[in-house]
């Protein structure tokens, strides 16, 4: 689905970003780990054209991001709250992302119905506007509109720092489900090397914005991960 | 903690403050702009006693200045509504240090009271004092004329603090005070009351009886007290904050038939009345409108249509420059979200254009009653709304893809200048004088009606070709997208 080659991105002569090749296919998961300042929220700033790159391409489904928006349309992202707009309720907010997709307001319901669990009755019927949420639930909120949307690409930048133990299950448990029975490919960064093994189905590490391993998911890959990240230390 | 440690912290976040305007050449306007404002207040002060005795020779400066005082106080009160801000030493990381909460409160209220607004009337009375009062009713009386003086601006000052956190629970406050200044002011226009001829006995007789100088004295003590107590009392961090009202969804149900357009334009919408900064501009838009009592008579007298356009430019155009200024910068906090979502850059940029048509519609309509006025002013208005929905409505797009600059919505309009560079000067400039000009130069060498055909042309033009505009005008964002993202995301 998405084809990346020779991106490069640079800040102030260090490569930000330095990625030869890269494909990534539909129905992944794929986690991103990396310590910090390793790169992974530039690229994903990349893969959703929100930054130009310096050199290189990113076609998605065979066309360059650049060029057109078709990939919008199938492509939801939440990177951090700079995506919500804060001054608008959590319903109206779902309504105004759901219109965007050609999803009636009783599509939107419908949905957040089946969500419910998730959503947990912190987000709904709050009376609140999205800025006066705290930061976990307006990470919910975020995860929830990108979910609404039916993308077949998912963009998920380090969901599990800021959401409480149990909703981080449940979103183990969804982001599971919804690469198996709908096609999605989703791609997750995050620090925490447990989860970034039990839900990916192929781990990327990064490094100083280059792809330094590219091994499939399970025990192998946390055993691999934990040999890389303790090397590090002191 | 002293108060200087205060002072000294307020200094460095005003200095280090994120988006502090460090143009160099800004800062150097703005210091001249003041400068220039406080010479004439000192000027007017100084001289006050001459103008009088030139304009209304026969009637006593001293008796007539008296008068008009209470005027001065009233209406003082009401502009404090305005420019007055609640002073905001950020208490919340204070609150939890080893710190005496009196010494808090103390420095909150001294701190307040360093405004230029309560330092102007400074400039006036003491000169005025001085020249005229000094020499007719000697020392004494005009030390205590002073002392009531300042302790009426203090008075003033507190009075208006309280009233404004008061509101912030419940804005009845706030309203009954302007009701009651209402009622006043009918009283005296009614002439049941003469605010006049009260002001100048009370306080020339306050120059005869300089004791009761007290009086004053005594009212600004106790403004300072309900204050210092309802602080006290409400220095919890949730009661600082008007949080209590339950927020309501609201759907605009007349724009939903126009799909992502219509959404986009329901978003603009909710921004505007759910956010203080653009809130309170919108307001004065609103409030602009009726400037055209203020200015319209002297020139239709004299027959001025270049300035009868000049203002009715302003009457229907500020609403376009006022919010185009800084159109996506208004979104700058989530424009990484806005640009990522399945949103169509043209219908972005059409729900704008759309919105200006909308907004200036409404108020060439309104305006219209100016018309019973003189009935030139019709024609001239209409080719005032046609230029500025057609015209300046994209070159106002054109240039807010120019605007790099975050903005934060949570602060109040008036006196802000984040986000404000040379750019922003220079656009109002064009937009204002670029028509004005035109205009000037038909109307005189060849005729009113060219003029007016003229202008309206450029509009009509203008919104015939609408599509093209827009497309070329997509373009040109698409090519500065990165760097309005970039930007944004510096806070």
């Amino acid at each position: 689905m998405i084809s990346i080659k020779n991106l490069k991105k640079t800040y102030k002569g260090i490569d930000a970003v330095d990625i030869d090749a890269l494909e990534i296919y539909a129905g992944e998961i794929i986690g991103l780990a990396g310590n910090n300042g390793a790169g992974k929220t530039t690229f994903f700033r990349l893969l959703l054209d929100l930054i130009r790159a310096n050199s290189g391409e990113i076609l998605s489904k065979g066309h360059l991001i650049t060029a057109t928006e078709e990939w919008k349309s199938y492509t939801a992202a939440y990177i951090d709250e700079g995506f919500l707009i804060d001054y608008l309720t959590p319903e109206e907010y779902f309504y105004f992302v759901g219109k965007l997709n050609q999803l009636s307001k009783a599509d939107v319901d419908d949905f957040l119905q089946s969500y419910q669990v998730f959503l947990d009755d912190a987000i709904l019927k709050k009376g609140k506007y999205i800025r006066d949420f705290s930061k976990g639930n307006q990470f919910k909120i975020g995860i929830i509109a990108a979910l609404l949307t039916k993308p077949e690409l998912l963009i998920l930048d380090e969901p599990f720092a800021n959401l409480d133990p149990t909703t981080q299950l449940r979103l183990v448990a969804m982001i599971k489900q919804l690469a198996a029975n709908h096609r999605m490919c989703i791609v997750v960064s995050s620090h925490d090397i447990n989860h970034v093994s039990e839900v990916s189905s192929r781990i990327l590490l990064m490094e100083k914005g280059k792809i330094i391993k590219d091994i499939a998911g399970g025990e192998a890959a946390y055993d691999e991960m934990v040999d890389y990240f303790k090397v590090k230390e002191l | 903690m002293t108060l200087l440690t205060f002072l000294a912290h307020q200094w460095h976040s005003f200095r280090r403050a994120r988006n502090a305007n460090k143009s160099l050449v800004l800062q150097i306007v703005l210091g001249i702009f003041y400068f220039l404002i406080f010479l004439e207040i000192a000027g007017l002060g100084i001289f006050l006693p001459l103008i009088i005795k030139e304009s209304l020779p026969g009637k006593d400066p001293v008796v007539l200045f008296c008068s008009y005082i209470i005027y001065y106080f009233l209406v003082g009160l009401l502009f404090r509504f305005q420019l007055q801000e609640l002073p905001s030493l950020s208490i919340q990381p204070y609150l939890t240090q080893n710190i005496k909460r009196s010494s808090m409160l103390r420095f909150l209220n001294m701190r307040s009271l360093i405004h230029v607004i309560n330092i102007l009337p400074l400039f006036v009375f003491i000169p005025f004092s001085v020249v005229e009062i000094l020499p007719l009713y000697g020392t004494v009386a005009t030390l205590g004329f002073l002392i009531s003086m300042f302790a009426l601006v203090v008075n003033n000052h507190f009075l208006n603090m309280y009233i404004k956190r008061k509101s912030i629970s419940s804005s009845w406050w706030f309203f009954s005070i302007v009701i009651a200044i209402a009622i006043l002011k009918a009283f005296d226009y009614f002439k049941i009351l003469s605010f006049e001829t009260t002001s100048s006995n009370l306080f020339v007789g306050l120059l005869h009886n300089p004791w009761l100088c007290i009086i004053p004295l005594a009212m600004a003590v106790i403004t300072f007290r309900l204050n210092n107590n309802y602080l006290r009392s409400h220095l919890y961090i949730e009661e600082l904050v008007s949080q209590r009202k339950m927020k309501v969804s609201t759907n605009y149900a007349f724009l939903d038939k126009y799909g992502d357009v219509g959404e986009m334009i329901a978003l603009d919408l909710k921004l505007i009345f759910r956010n203080k900064r653009p809130k309170s501009l919108v307001i004065l838009s609103g409030v602009i409108l009726l400037y055209g009592f203020i200015f319209y008579p002297r020139y239709l007298q004299t027959g001025n249509f270049t300035m009868l356009f000049l203002f009715a430019l302003f009457i229907t155009g500020l609403f376009i420059s006022n919010y185009g200024q800084f159109l996506f910068a208004w979104q700058s906090s989530h424009f990484d979200g806005m640009m990522s979502y399945n949103i169509n850059i043209k219908q972005y940029i059409k729900a704008k254009f759309l919105l200006f048509v909308t907004v200036c519609s409404l108020q060439f309509l309104i305006a219209s009653f100016y018309g019973f006025m003189g009935w030139h002013i019709l024609p001239i208005q209409l080719a005032a709304f046609l230029y500025s929905i057609g015209v300046n409505s994209f070159v106002t797009i054109y240039a807010a893809t120019y605007n790099y600059k975050y903005l934060n919505l949570s602060k109040s309009a008036s006196m802000n200048f984040q986000g404000i560079g040379a750019l922003q000067w220079l656009q109002s400039l064009l937009i204002s004088f670029g028509p004005v000009g035109v205009f000037y130069l038909l109307n005189k060498f060849v005729g009113f009606w060219p003029a007016i055909l003229v202008i309206s042309s450029l509009g009509i033009v203008g919104l015939a070709f609408n599509e093209n505009i827009i497309n070329w005008l997509v373009v040109q964002f698409n090519t500065r997208k990165h760097r309005i993202l970039e930007g944004f995301r510096e806070r």
